[in-house]
């Protein structure tokens, strides 16, 4: 789902996965089982992973291939096992601008419904060519590109 | 031969991403922007509520041009500005692929869970899955 509002232009993915939140939660923050899923380059041979999980602590994630190497890389800013976890997110898919990455789980029985929201996108929304909203993108771009740029 | 080209296309298309998220970086330019997306305008119109010299604004909106955010025409004798929603269509298409990242991270992610739970289907707390 993309959508812009208020807070501007965010992508929102949902999903109800069949697992317990605590083993999703060890995904996200245990580097052996990071490397296993996180990795988005086929073709990478290697990847390392660091992992600080406190606030304020540096996570990063380095694939490496015969040709070249991407990395993406972050700090935590709030962690509440097994229910939230959020952290920056910057790498090339973010042209290199931080965002603010939010996954929470939420226990249904068996299952748990994931929501990952992605924000702070430095990124005007523009549907079918209207220009309608720019104030309130613009005043997110501002946010954005003082954090980022 | 193919996979050189979408290469090639995929760094230019980001090239001309960079050069819109520059344009986008500075205050002045956004402003300038806001303006442009109520309606095309003078350049003189456009530079008229900024407390800075028309040189100074001029930058500006050669910045914006060079990214391709902002057009310009002449009507006459005067310099028309307006916005180009194509530059910032494909910078909505970025956002798209932002969501397909994900998802496809998400399925991975599913995957790893599910060979885990086959490594562990001779666990005690498995039982509930055992005849699978």
């Amino acid at each position: 789902m993309v959508r812009g509002d208020a807070t501007g232009p965010i992508v929102q993915v949902r999903r109800r996965v069949r697992a317990g939140a605590e083993q999703i939660f060890d995904l996200w923050t245990k580097l052996d089982l990071m490397v296993r899923w996180m990795s988005p380059y086929p073709g990478a041979v290697d990847c390392k992973a660091s992992c600080d999980l406190r606030p304020g602590g540096a996570f990063s994630l380095v694939m490496s291939s015969e040709e070249s190497s991407r990395e993406v890389s972050g700090t935590y800013v709030e962690i509440d096992r097994p229910r939230k976890l959020v952290f920056t997110w910057i790498g090339p898919l973010t042209n290199n601008v931080n965002t603010l990455v939010t996954v929470e789980l939420d226990p249904r029985g068996d299952e748990t419904d994931l929501v990952l929201t992605h924000e702070r996108l430095p990124t005007p929304a523009i549907r079918e060519g209207h220009t309608m909203g720019w104030g309130h993108i613009l005043d997110h771009l501002a946010d954005a590109v003082a954090k980022g740029f | 031969m193919i996979e050189i080209e979408a290469r090639k296309g995929a760094a230019s298309r980001t090239a001309r991403l960079d050069a819109v998220f520059a344009a986008l970086a500075d205050p002045t330019r956004r402003a300038i922007i806001e303006r442009l997306s109520r309606s095309e305008a003078r350049v003189t119109e456009v530079a008229e509520p900024f407390h800075m010299s028309l040189n100074a604004v001029s930058k500006h909106i050669r910045v914006l041009e060079a990214s391709g955010v902002v057009e310009r025409h002449r009507k006459g004798r005067d310099h028309i500005l307006s916005i180009n929603t194509r530059s910032l269509d494909e910078v909505d298409g970025w956002i798209e692929r932002i969501r397909r990242y994900w998802e496809v991270r998400l399925d991975a992610m599913e995957r790893l869970l599910r060979e885990l739970k086959k490594d562990h289907k001779l666990g005690p707390k498995d039982r509930k899955h055992g005849s699978r």
